[in-house]
Order: structure tokens, then sequence, then C-alpha cells
């Protein structure tokens, strides 16, 4: 492809602006005799005249999206090439002019049937193409001064440099048209996704039905998340929404389809949703490593007492052994002897005593590792990462596997009161779920430490765990007796970023993201509250939930 | 110290299994060992008994370690005053100063270490008579 800007007066200033396709054949022809023309005729009240070539459709289609002219000059000798651009270019702002470059009024009357404005033929020195270049931009300018019906150079312009995908589909679902940006998500030209349905670009049905009912004529709904699959394979997650577009008959004529790219937007989720839970888990470290601790401690030491115990009882055995030589033998004095000796050594490392308290020491020790174990096992389980489909889960399980692993962390000033009902398996991605009860627990403990210091010690606060089935599906409170959030902190609890907790505490994310976990899981979270009586945060989340977007972080 | 002349050892912890390993490692070291699985219990038995020494964990229902030992040393000054946590919060220093905790130990802890610590601290609270 190749291209050439001849420009004649000031850069940038809005003067008449020309596109001229034609085959590139060397020396340019038509583009300086225009440019020439249109000048020697003089047009002084719309400043200085720009002119751009293209030497073939996809140039010329590029183009024409790209920058907003008064008028393409065509030449026929580009053959079906030049048919394609009438085409695709009649509904733009710019008028069309075909140069004919044999003379046949049944060629003209197909160019102006296809959307031509004008067709002149190609004379000797193009005075009748100059004659009609003239024309042609002082009919546009003068429609765009006078904003006359049809003008659509102004929404033309919007949509070119709109940052949004605007793509319009006629009333098969094809499309007719896609600005830049939409040429940049769809990751095709706007040449390749001419008479392409659009459907063929949604990944989801979710985005299909979408289309299908504004081809229905039905209303525009608030634009919903899904997924484009390009034609070179890759997704892009969007939001989406279609409206339709209705024919002077009343009748759906076509749809406007607008999105926009949410890959940034996804990454960044994941990038809270992740960040969010580091810190939880930052918080939960120092309980966990306690919890650890504790056992770790009294096994550490047991292990070093049955070590002596060991050697305790190893010096006994040793008397034991000369007692077992000397009666094979037949010196009775030595016999007692020995048997002296092992009865003072029994009586002096206290074997009675040895013996039970090995056992017991073997014991505990036992019942701690087996403790260790349990703790890691509920570690591995809030770190492990959701598949990329909701499955089935026991949300009490849930709940109690995520209590378990903050337990250590509020213990000493929580007590913890677990009403579990009797629940049907919920569909849900069991990490976000549990990560949203980890935040919930955290924020009840943190609520009560702070009472607990407000009210000073001895203290000790309840949170109480409730699960019931309902209204087809399932209530999940967390309630604690904390300090409560002050009436005008409640609405904004939810807002991301919203924080009361001093800095380090908190990420301020907490609460924004369990929310927008729930809803994305088609349920509700509320809140109820009062300050120096407690929070209660009730979660539903149903059994049949339409999944509100399809990303999974 | 008790009739015997025996120092008095208090150990205080709401995990069982803690006192029960702090009492093998030191049943030769000729303290009496009392322990307490609660500040409660610990705060009575510092009443009945003529301690010189308590030992306690930090994290407890209801009352911290430093807390325990700031009541304990309100009935009892002399007594050496420790703490053993595996709680890895920090305990600002200038609390520690100011109720004149000689040591920390960390959960899990060397018997080596316990003991030593403990001697030093008994053989300052005895000296201090």
């Amino acid at each position: 492809m190749t291209s050439d800007s001849i420009g004649w007066g000031k850069l940038g200033a809005a003067g008449p602006h020309i596109l001229v396709a034609e085959l590139d054949l060397g020396p340019r022809v038509l583009a300086p005799s225009i440019a020439l023309g249109v000048i020697s005729i003089g047009m002084p009240s719309y400043g200085p005249v720009t002119v751009e070539t293209a030497a073939s459709l996809s140039e010329c289609i590029d183009r024409a999206h790209r920058a907003n002219y008064d008028l393409v000059v065509v030449d026929e000798s580009l053959g079906a090439e030049a048919e394609e651009i009438v085409a695709r270019l009649r509904c733009g702002g710019a008028s069309l002019v075909v140069l004919q470059r044999t003379p046949s009024d049944a060629a003209a009357l197909a160019w102006f049937r296809r959307g031509a404005a004008e067709v002149v033929l190609a004379d000797r020195d193009l005075a009748a193409l100059r004659h009609a270049a003239r024309e042609q931009i002082e009919r546009v300018r003068a429609a765009r001064a006078g904003g006359a019906p049809g003008d659509v150079s102004a929404a033309d312009g919007i949509l070119r440099h709109l940052g949004s995908a605007v793509v319009l589909v006629d009333a098969s679902g094809e499309i007719t048209f896609a600005n830049p940006a939409a040429e940049q998500i769809l990751g095709s030209s706007m040449i390749d996704l001419h008479g392409k349905p659009l459907r063929g670009f949604l990944a989801e049905e979710v985005g299909e039905s979408q289309l299908a009912s504004a081809l229905a004529g039905v209303a525009a709904t608030p634009a919903i998340e899904t997924r484009v699959r390009r034609r070179d394979g890759s997704f892009v997650p969007i939001a989406l929404s279609c409206g339709p577009v209705f024919g002077t008959d009343g009748r759906p004529g076509g749809v406007v389809a607008a999105f926009r790219d949410l890959s940034d937007a996804q990454q960044w989720r994941a990038h809270v949703l992740q960040t969010e839970k580091m810190a939880s888990i930052g918080q939960l470290a120092a309980g966990v490593a306690h919890e650890i601790n504790n056992p770790m401690g009294f096994i550490h030491a047991n292990l070093f007492q049955m070590t002596e115990y060991v050697a305790d009882l190893r010096q006994i055995w040793n008397r034991a052994e000369v007692l077992l030589k000397t009666i094979g033998g037949s010196d009775p004095e030595a016999v007692r002897i020995a048997a002296a000796e092992l009865s003072e050594a029994a009586t002096e490392l206290d074997v009675g005593f040895l013996l039970q308290d090995l056992a017991k020491a073997i014991r505990e020790s036992q019942e701690g590792s087996e403790r260790i174990r349990h703790i890691v096992q509920d570690l591995r389980d809030f770190s492990h990462q959701d598949t990329g489909e909701r499955v089935l889960a026991d949300l009490n399980q849930c709940l109690d596997s995520t209590a378990n692993i903050v337990w250590p962390m509020m213990k000493h000033i929580v007590v913890l009161s677990k009403h579990y009902g009797e629940l049907p398996p919920v569909p849900c991605y069991p990490m976000q779920i549990k990560q949203v009860f980890m935040n919930l627990l955290v924020n009840a403990y943190q609520a009560i430490e702070e009472a607990v210091a407000i009210r000073a010690y001895p203290g000790i606060g309840t949170v109480t765990l409730t699960t019931t089935p309902n209204d087809g599906g399932v209530l999940v409170e967390i309630a604690d007796t904390g300090t409560g959030i002050a009436p005008d902190h409640l609405d904004r609890i939810f807002d991301p970023f919203f924080t009361t907790k001093k800095v380090g505490a908190g990420t301020g994310l907490g609460l924004s993201t369990s929310f927008n976990i729930i809803r994305r899981h088609g349920g509700t979270m509320r809140v109820e509250s009062a300050l120096g009586r407690g929070t209660a945060f009730k979660i539903h989340l149903p059994l049949l939930g339409e999944e509100i977007g399809s990303d999974l972080v | 110290m008790n009739e015997t002349g025996q120092p008095v050892v208090l150990m205080v912890d709401d995990e069982p299994r803690i006192l029960s390993a702090l009492v093998r490692a030191l049943r030769r070291e000729g303290y009496e060992l009392l322990t307490a699985e609660s500040p409660q219990e610990a705060l009575r038995m510092a009443e009945q008994h003529p301690i010189d020494c308590v030992l306690s964990d930090h994290r407890m229902p209801g009352m911290t370690g430093i807390e325990l030992l700031e009541r304990i040393a309100a009935r009892r000054p002399r007594a050496a005053r420790l703490l053993i946590t595996g709680w890895n919060t920090e305990i600002p220093v200038s609390e520690l100063e100011r109720l004149g905790v000689r040591h920390v130990l960390s959960k899990p802890w060397k018997d080596a270490d316990l003991k030593q610590e403990l001697r030093a601290a008994l053989g300052d609270a005895c000296a201090s008579r």
C-alpha cells in the first residue's frame, strides 16, 4: 500500500479534505490536478485544501475510517475495488465522485445506484472532474454548515474518535459499519468485517441473546459482561450493549452494538482480589504461626525429654542385664547385689513415673502433630485456586474451614457460636466464597478487638455464624458484638478504598471485593449494624444464580 | 520459696500440653512447680503461694500475659517475671521494661535456654531477698 499526502496551506486547518482512490501508476495524475483545480477555482471560505491518495480498496477504507473527508474521488480503473469502495463509503460523510475512463450511460447509472453523488468522464484536462469536485465540496460544506437532514458527518467524526467500539448491523445481523475502536477489539479491519454476521464474533450465549433481542426491536438493556472471539481465536472480555435501530416504516432495521474492552478492568479486578487475599493472609499468618508454634513448642520439648527418659531406661536395663548374667552364674551374693542395684536405680529414676510419663509425652506429642496437620490442611484448602467453573459446594463446610483458619487469631477474645442449618449444595466458586467469609470474619474480629480495647480488659465478644436454606437459595449470616458501624459510614462500606481501619490494617477493598464476588454469583449482601452493639452481614446466594459476567476473578 | 527451701515457679498457659511439657523439662531442676491454665487461676495461685518466678504465655483468653504479670507484680513484687510466646506480634519494649520482664522466650523453646533463664531469674530474685 502506498499513499501520498499533498497539502496546500497550513496543515491541520479545516480546509476541504479530499481522498483520491486511483491506481498506483507511477506519477499521479489525478490528485495534483484536482488540488490545483480546486485552488484555481478558488474556495477562499473553506481554507487550505488537503488531498490524499489511496491505491487500493483496503487503504481507501482504512483512510476513510480514520479521517473526515469532504470528497472521495474513485477512479473507475480500479475495477471491482472501485465498486466496493463506493458501496462501503456511500453512507459516510463524504461525497463520492466516480471518474469514468470510457463513456457509458449504463455504467454511470450503475454508479449512481451504488451511491455515487456524481459520475464524470476523464477528459483531457480533467476539467469536468475539477468542476464536479468543487461542486461536491460546496454541497457537502453547505450541508454541514446548515446541519441539513441526513448530515452524518458530525456523528461520523464522533464515532471515528470514540474510545468505545461501535458496530452497526443491518436487519439480518450483518455488519455494515465498524469504527476504529471496534476494528481493534475485533482484531479485523472494516474490510473484513463488512457483511460478516456480528453474532460470529460473540463468544457467549449471553452476548448472542443481547444482540438477538435488539434485532427483534427490544429496547437497549444495561451493558453485560461477555467476550468476543477474534479471528485469531483469542478472546477479549467486553462490556456490551445493543440497541435496536428502526427504519422509516417503524420496523427494526438493525442494531447499534456498543462495547468496550474490559481486559484492563479485569486484570485490575484480579489484582485487587489477589491483593486483598494476600492482605488477609498476612493478617492470618501471625495467628497461624501462633497456632503452629504452640504444638511445635511442646512437641519439641517433649522429644528432648523423651530422649532423656530413654537414657534413664537404658540405665535401668543395663542393671537388669547385669542381674540376668549373675542369675546364670553361681554367686548368690552377686545376684543379691545386682538385684539391689537394679531396684535402687528403678527407685531413683522413678521408673514407674518414667514409663507412665513417657507414654503421656508420646500421646500428647501425637495429638500436637495431628493439630499441626489439620492447620496445614486448612491452609492448603484455603490457598487452593478455583477451577474455571462453578462447582456445587457445601457452604457450611466452606464457612467452617474458613473459621478454623481465622480462629487462632481471634480465640483469645472471641467466642464462636455456630448455627449451621441443613443446606443444599450451592453452585459457586468456593475459594471466592471462602474469601468473602474470611473478610467478614476478620472484620468481625477486628470490630470486637476494638470494642474490647475501648471497654478495657477483660472482655470477650461473640461471633455468630448462622446458615439457613432460604428462598431458593442459602442465607449465611456472620454477626459480631463489636463496635458497630456509624450510620453515616453504613452506605459507604462497600465502596472501594473506604476504610476506617488504621493505615496498614486494611486495604479498604475487603468489603467492596466481597460485595462484587457475591454480586457476580447472582447473590446479595446486606448489612445491619448498631453502634456499640455490633454488626451483621447477611449473604444470600441463589441455587440457580445467573452468573453476572463471565470473568472468573 | 516454700518450707523446704525450694524456689516456687508458677507457669501459666491456656494450653495444658505446654504446661505438661514445661513441667517435664523442669522436673529435675529442684523447683516447686505450679501450673495455671488461665490468668484468673494464676492470680489465685499467686495469692496463695510464695512464688519466686512467673513464666506466662502472652495471648490468653481474657487477659494478656503482660497484664497478668502486672497484676501479679502488685501482689508479689519480688517474683521474677518471664514471658513465653509463640505470637510474633511485637510486645512493646517499653511495656517489658516498665514491668521488669527479664526475658521473652519464644515457642518452640530450647530446654537449655529455658533452664538457664529460670536459673538466672531465680538467682536474682533470691539474691534480692
